[in-house]
């Protein structure tokens, strides 16, 4: 092929048509450049404007990613500002656009929400919800195990493992602590512990038996088994102790940037003023949001430590 | 040793002696891939998990019945758009990166420097050796939310593997017509402009059409860790294990690629067969000129500024991260564990690419188009066969990866297999294309002497396509080191795991550490995989 092309592009010059190569090469370029430079319409990083809004659910993400509208029109009516919702799936993703200032309000894990704090000074914790203050992790055991529910982690060890999400709260790093404070090493299941990534999976995975044992949310456990949705091969095995979860974070530029002094005041006044069955309530599954302080979180910084999970 | 690409490879005249370096590097593939096997656990004990067969078959069943509402359609169509927009403009980035350094990295240039050569082939180790999703994640935190941060993430990369494919086709073009025109008193930019560019445009331009589909994949990737299009969607669905919206995804990026496949085809043919009319082809014309409006639109809609590459804001991030990930960490156990962690994922990615292979060989066959005529049966399986190769490499390796475990224990099989399936789906049609593109006369003289269809394929086709395919495969094979970050996290995810687990807790000093680690091991499988094609010549 290469050279009858080669031939083509070296045959006599009165044969060639009026446009040359060289000029419609010349044309595409400087078109090309034109579109380059020419279309850089001042959307990137304009210092003022829009409140820029973003979560990670750990539940239905789809369901709440899609219907975002439902919560930036919230935030966007109460506080009459610009809200500009911004999709992200990954944790680690979210934490570094909060750093760098690109999200202003995120919701937050509890884990998460610690290296968020951490790495961005002045953030505040906004608002959680009702079940946050006491949220637990749900330990599940394929029925083939004979494993009859009860509060003996211990129980776990010899088993194969699988966590959710690597930086999940309620996935890994809560049920890390307890397995630990039960005597059983949070690392040392046979063949290594799993990260399925997702509640869903950690529950599709101990149905399918390839991993004997998992953890995940009691809220998508409580959620999946009113739905029936649970494979009967799943048994729930223990829960843990309570310890606080997700809250929303605000940045410490947003109240500037939107022009709005008490942002966070008026933001935690819209979220625990929300009246019982409002929309925003039933997509975050929760029966009222409440304040939400950086105390707190505290002893999820201080078992992060522990477990490597916050540097 | 002269170098090829991954890209369709005209097959030079088999050797007529044997070649004793060809069967010291099969002995060792067989050994080397022996070894995998065992490090996978194939031949110690238990592999399959026949009680997930029900979480699989509920993956499988979803195939058939993909979510079809006008809703979920119309956001995928949107989705769809970002994720061309992405793909287009980060392929022109990769080429116009590729077209920029190819002369710094052609032998041509640096001629018996060889040091200086060597050098520089190092150096787009650095860029090549991490996946499009880490190239994501770090650009990030320095652009945040810009619409840069997904076109550098393909353009950086594939520009690296642009360079070296490029630099590679120009070496190995004809050297007469550059010589003449050195000799004639040309310059030597002039004398390469005319005299080897013209030679090597067809084959630069079937790999450019190879990229682009690669990059709708790549730009998939990305969306899974934040970039938007159809990855976000898709990733969305697959958290809650939607499979029905999942599959409505998976076959909107399989109709982005066949798209980008078959229009890459006809402009193939068409160069390789322009019309007698000495006047320019109109569609080769239209070609160009309908890509430039692509990528000026891409830009366009993705609102790319350059100036923001260079904002305070951007120098002020890239300081933090240079802070806090230099220097990197050197502690013993992580050191350690790199050693294990590298063998993991030598293994997971020799199985990949022995499956990938084995699948390759029983489908290509099928997979290929025939030359003249054929029956309606043959042509129906044909498209099957293509179809179900293009579904194997659009749904992502991390749902293979979960899809697979229900049906396998954990281990570094599953991952392994996830790689696998997915690499055969790209080295099939890979594959296909050079069954196509070779003599057909061996196997019609078969076949006229009475041969049946299999012994034709065995004696008239086999021999001479197994060169490019062995060819294609060691290339797929550095790919797939990099992609074991993607299945990483389930099971034994050798060092892609623990690079993935280094950046998701921030300990960048770590992460640096590691990226250098698989750097470094994409590098020498690059440079292994080298020398065994060097052999295969």
């Amino acid at each position: 092929m290469s050279t009858r092309r080669a031939a083509r592009s070296g045959g006599p010059d009165a044969l060639l048509p009026p446009l040359s190569r060289r000029s419609l090469l010349a044309g595409a370029g400087v078109a090309l450049a034109a579109a380059v430079t020419g279309c850089g319409r001042s959307a990137a990083s304009a210092p003022s404007g829009p409140l820029h809004v973003g979560a990670i659910p750990d539940q239905d993400p789809e369901v709440l990613q899609r219907l975002y509208g439902t919560v930036a029109d919230a935030v966007s009516a109460a506080l009459d500002l610009e809200v500009e919702y911004t999709p992200v799936t990954d944790y680690a993703a979210a934490v570094s656009l909060f750093r760098t200032g690109d999200l202003d309000l995120v919701w937050f894990g509890g884990l998460t929400g610690v290296q968020a704090r951490l790495q961005t000074p002045g953030a505040e914790p906004i608002a959680q919800r009702d079940i946050d203050q006491a949220f637990t992790s749900v330990f599940v055991v394929n029925a083939a195990t004979g494993l009859a529910p009860s509060g003996e982690l211990t129980a776990l060890a010899p088993l194969r493992f699988t966590y959710g999400s690597e930086t999940s709260t309620s996935g890994r790093l809560m049920p890390a602590w307890f397995l630990r404070e039960a005597g059983v090493d949070p690392q040392g299941f046979p063949g290594g512990p799993g990260f399925s990534g997702s509640h869903d999976a950690t529950l599709a995975l101990v149905a399918s038996g390839s991993y004997q044992a998992g953890v995940l949310n009691s809220q998508v456990w409580r959620s999946r088994s009113e739905q029936g949705a649970v494979d009967p091969a799943v048994v729930r095995y223990a829960e843990s102790p309570p310890y606080h979860d997700y809250h929303w974070l605000l940045g410490p530029q947003a109240a500037e940037r939107t022009g709005v002094p008490d942002l966070a005041d008026r933001l935690r006044d819209l979220f625990t003023g929300l009246p019982p069955g409002d929309p925003v309530l039933e997509l975050f599954g929760a029966g009222a949001f409440v304040p939400a302080r950086s105390s707190h979180y505290d002893r999820i910084e201080e078992i992060g430590r522990d477990l490597g999970l916050v540097s | 040793m002269t170098l090829t690409a991954d890209h369709p490879t005209r097959p030079t005249a088999p050797p007529l002696r044997r070649d004793r370096r060809r069967w010291a590097w099969g002995l060792g593939a067989a050994v080397v891939v022996a070894w995998s096997l065992a490090g996978a656990g194939l031949f110690s004990g238990d592999v399959l998990n026949p009680g997930g067969s029900a979480q699989f078959g509920r993956f499988a069943a979803a195939a058939l019945d993909p979510a079809a509402d006008a809703a979920f359609l119309g956001l995928l169509a949107r989705s769809a758009l970002v994720t061309v927009a992405y793909a287009a403009a980060g392929t022109a980035l990769a080429l116009l990166l590729g077209a920029v350094g190819a002369p710094l990295v052609a032998r041509t240039t640096w001629g018996r420097r060889r040091a200086g050569w060597l050098a520089a082939r190092g150096v787009l180790a650095v860029p090549r050796g991490l996946h499009e999703a880490v190239w994501g994640l770090l650009l990030v935190n320095v652009l945040g939310l810009d619409p840069w941060v997904g076109v550098l993430a393909i353009g950086i990369p594939y520009g690296a593997g642009s360079a070296k494919v490029f630099a590679d086709l120009v070496d190995e073009v004809p050297r007469g017509a550059y010589r003449a025109l050195r000799a004639a008193g040309a310059g030597r930019t002039a004398a390469a402009l005319y005299g080897l560019l013209p030679p090597a445009a067809g084959g630069l331009l079937s790999y450019a059409l190879y990229r682009l589909e690669c990059a709708v994949r790549s730009a998939v990737v990305l969306g899974m860790v934040g970039a938007g299009g159809l990855g976000y969607q898709l990733a969305l669905s697959f958290a809650s294990l939607r499979w029905e919206q999942v599959w409505s995804a998976v076959y909107a990026l399989s109709l982005l690629c066949l798209v980008a496949d078959v229009a890459g085809r006809a402009l193939r043919r068409r160069v390789a067969a322009p019309p007698a009319s000495a006047r320019r082809d109109p569609v080769l014309t239209a070609a160009v000129v309908g890509t430039v409006v692509l990528v000026g639109w891409s830009c366009w809609y993705l609102a790319l500024s350059p100036a923001s590459l260079v904002s305070e804001r951007t120098v002020t991030q890239l300081r933090h991260l240079l802070g806090a990930a230099w220097p990197p960490a050197t502690d013993g156990d992580l050191l350690r564990s790199l050693g294990v962690l590298a063998v993991d994922t030598v293994q997971m990615s020799v199985v990949a690419i022995a499956v990938a292979l084995l699948g390759t060989v029983l489908l290509a066959g099928p997979a290929a188009r025939p030359a003249g005529r054929s029956s309606p049966g043959r042509r129906v399986a044909g498209a099957l066969v293509r179809g179900g190769l293009l579904l194997l490499r659009a749904v992502p390796p991390p749902v293979w990866a979960l899809v697979l475990l229900f049906v396998l224990l954990p281990g570094v099989l599953p991952g392994a297999l996830a790689l696998g399936v997915h690499t055969l789906g790209v080295l099939g049609r890979l594959a296909a294309e050079a069954t196509e593109e070779l003599d057909p006369r061996p196997r019609a003289a078969l076949t006229a002497l009475g041969a049946r269809p299999a012994g034709a394929w065995l004696y008239g086709v086999l021999p001479r396509a197994a060169g490019p395919v062995l060819v294609h495969a060691l290339c797929r094979w550095e790919v797939a080191v990099r992609d074991t970050v993607l299945v990483g996290l389930l099971g034994a995810g050798g060092l892609g795991a623990l690079l993935a687990s280094e950046l998701a807790t921030f300990d960048w000093a770590a992460g640096t550490t590691v990226l250098a680690a698989v750097v470094v091991l994409t590098w020498a499988v690059d440079v292994v995989s080298d020398r065994a094609r060097a052999a295969l010549r």
